[in-house]
């Protein structure tokens, strides 16, 4: 237990002191908010704003981004810096070590979600209830455990650190508007609307948009659900299968 | 702090290395970069493995720290097997890697104490602090790694190795890329970590260092070891004369012909002269340059070194090492 704090407090420590990260978690985040206000602030998506329907979608898009990116490309410049290697010549097990990197990915990805939320409520007068972010919470900590083993699959299979971020870009980007996070889905063509629902980002933006919207469970709880849990596992164990400790030579 | 250790226990094995081969790759592009090497390391002394980059020291200290697993053969440290039980032996050996492999977004008293927790050890802020005054890092406790210079990260990189208190420590180039006076220091604490009764095993590329500081030595080349033993019985094995070393331009078939020359040799700009009547080789040389109306600007004499002994062994002289 000691040595799963003493890890996970220097996981958190290179997090928080890596300028890049910092920007891309915690700056990136509100300055998309503003972005999307400014440019569609008066539209309406059915019942709602367009502000209040696109801030879940923002949430999971940022969380999105920080598996696909942030938790995968440290993973490789851990590996390409051969601090990997050194861990693997230290008699640490597995088991402190990938769930101390998956608590500070999950603390930090929640708090980037708080700083989005609590921009949207103090700035935009975003309505918020305390049922609904309890509700919202599971939800999002699921989609975060998601999108980090997605990650974490592309690091697996990036041999670089240049190589992952294009592939996350990739990955994330080619999401982004499809998935009803950022665009709603009714206007999209017939065949993006079919496929969509099997898309990781889309079953996750269902599962916490209606918590934080309307303080209930998503409808079609037990579908979106199961969706994320065969991504989550199928990129666990695909992740696990192609970690490495060094480099390919 | 260990104490030292009888004589008896000295001479005892810490690291058993039996045919050891280990490969890269797969298929056509597999590399075989040891084949069979075999090694009894003792307790207590300063063992040098020495070769050019790519000799295959690296991928021996990696089986030995049980992060590549050997094609044949096998490595017990303090009878442990290192393949069976990986853990278990890795606990006992303090690591520094090659590339110097920090998470440097962290201060150096916080490396030294997560470093530790690898190893289930935990050092109070006075224990770091205490640790990294050996080093002479004491008042760089709360500098990020990354700012530190490259002498100071070595020096931590030594403190890492060994936070653990370890019996025996792996370091691998520990004085690659520093400057003279640097080295020097890394050497102390080399010497400080020996006179404490520890074990230690250290990879280079350089004669000077390896003869500077290890009791016995293993040279290693294109992944075989052709050698091992003290510097000085090996260079005794040669049974090789004195080197006259010089810059003067001189063709080759006139310095064979001078009294007591037994070899001659370029060794990158020097000519090298092995002579067993110094004196005279030295006056013919100095006879023919007056022929041809020039001075030697440059001469040195200098007994038979492990340079020599790497040329006799491999065909292939420290000058060509470095190019390669």
């Amino acid at each position: 237990m000691k040595q799963f704090l003493k890890l996970t407090k220097a996981m958190f420590l290179m997090h928080v002191r890596n300028r890049t990260t910092l920007f891309w978690n915690m700056v990136f985040p509100i300055f998309l908010l503003v972005i999307y206000r400014v440019a569609f602030g008066d539209g309406q998506v059915g019942a709602v704003s367009y502000m209040d329907w696109v801030v879940p979608g923002v949430v999971v898009f940022n969380i999105l981004a920080f598996g696909l990116l942030g938790s995968g490309t440290m993973m490789v410049e851990m590996r390409e810096k051969g601090v990997l290697r050194r861990l693997h010549a230290s008699p640490v097990a597995a088991l402190p070590l990938v769930g101390s990197y998956l608590l500070v990915n999950v603390l930090i990805a929640l708090v980037q979600c708080v700083l989005v939320l609590g921009f949207a409520v103090v700035v935009f007068g975003m309505h918020l209830t305390a049922a609904g972010v309890l509700r919202a919470l599971p939800m999002i900590i699921v989609g975060i455990v998601t999108f980090v083993a997605l990650g974490q699959v592309v690091s697996g299979v990036a041999p670089s650190t240049g190589m992952a971020i294009a592939v996350g870009q990739i990955l994330n980007f080619s999401q982004m508007f499809i998935t009803d996070m950022i665009m709603p889905i009714d206007a999209m063509p017939a065949w993006i609307q079919d496929a969509a629902p099997y898309l990781p980002a889309y079953a996750v933006a269902q599962l916490v948009r209606p918590p934080l919207l309307e303080g209930t469970f998503a409808p079609n709880l037990g579908s979106h659900l199961l969706v994320t849990a065969v991504y989550a596992l199928g990129a666990a164990l695909l992740a696990a299968g192609l970690f490495r400790w060094s480099p390919k030579r | 702090m260990k104490s030292m250790k009888g004589k008896d226990q000295m001479e005892e094995m810490v690291i058993r290395i039996e045919g050891l081969s280990a490969v890269y790759g797969r298929g056509a592009r597999q590399v075989r970069a040891l084949q069979e090497a075999s090694l009894a390391i003792r307790r207590g002394e300063i063992f040098g493995l020495l070769g050019p980059n790519g000799a295959g020291k690296t991928t021996l200290l990696s089986c030995v720290e049980g992060i590549h697993t050997p094609a044949a053969g096998g490595v017990w440290i303090d009878g442990i097997d290192v393949r069976r039980y990986p853990r278990v032996a890795q606990r006992k050996l303090g690591i520094q890697l090659q590339q110097t492999a920090l998470l440097d977004d962290l201060t150096v008293a916080e490396l030294v104490e997560v470093y530790a927790a690898l190893y289930e050890v935990y050092l109070d802020r006075a224990a770091a602090l205490a640790l990294l005054a050996r080093f002479e890092l004491q008042d760089k406790t709360r500098s990020l790694a990354r700012r530190l210079s490259g002498g100071q990260k070595q020096r931590l990189a030594l403190a890492l190795a060994v936070a653990n208190d370890p019996e025996i420590i792996l370091l691998d180039e520990p004085t690659a890329a520093l400057d003279p006076r640097a080295r020097r220091a890394v050497w102390e604490i080399i010497r400080r970590l020996h006179q404490e009764g520890r074990t230690l095993v250290i990879t280079t590329h350089s004669m000077e260092e390896a003869e500077a500081l290890c009791g016995r030595v293993a040279i290693i080349d294109a992944g075989r070891i052709v050698a091992c033993d003290t510097p000085a019985r090996l260079i005794a094995a040669l049974d090789a004369a004195p080197v006259l070393r010089t810059q003067f331009d001189i063709p080759l078939e006139q310095v064979e012909s001078l009294p007591g020359v037994r070899m001659v040799r370029y060794s990158g700009e020097y000519l090298e002269i092995e002579t067993t009547r110094p004196q005279e080789t030295l006056a013919g040389l100095q006879q023919a340059a007056v022929q041809q109306g020039r001075s030697i600007a440059d001469i040195m004499l200098r007994q038979p070194n492990l340079e020599d002994v790497f040329l006799r062994l491999t065909g292939k002289t420290l000058a060509a090492w470095k190019e390669s």
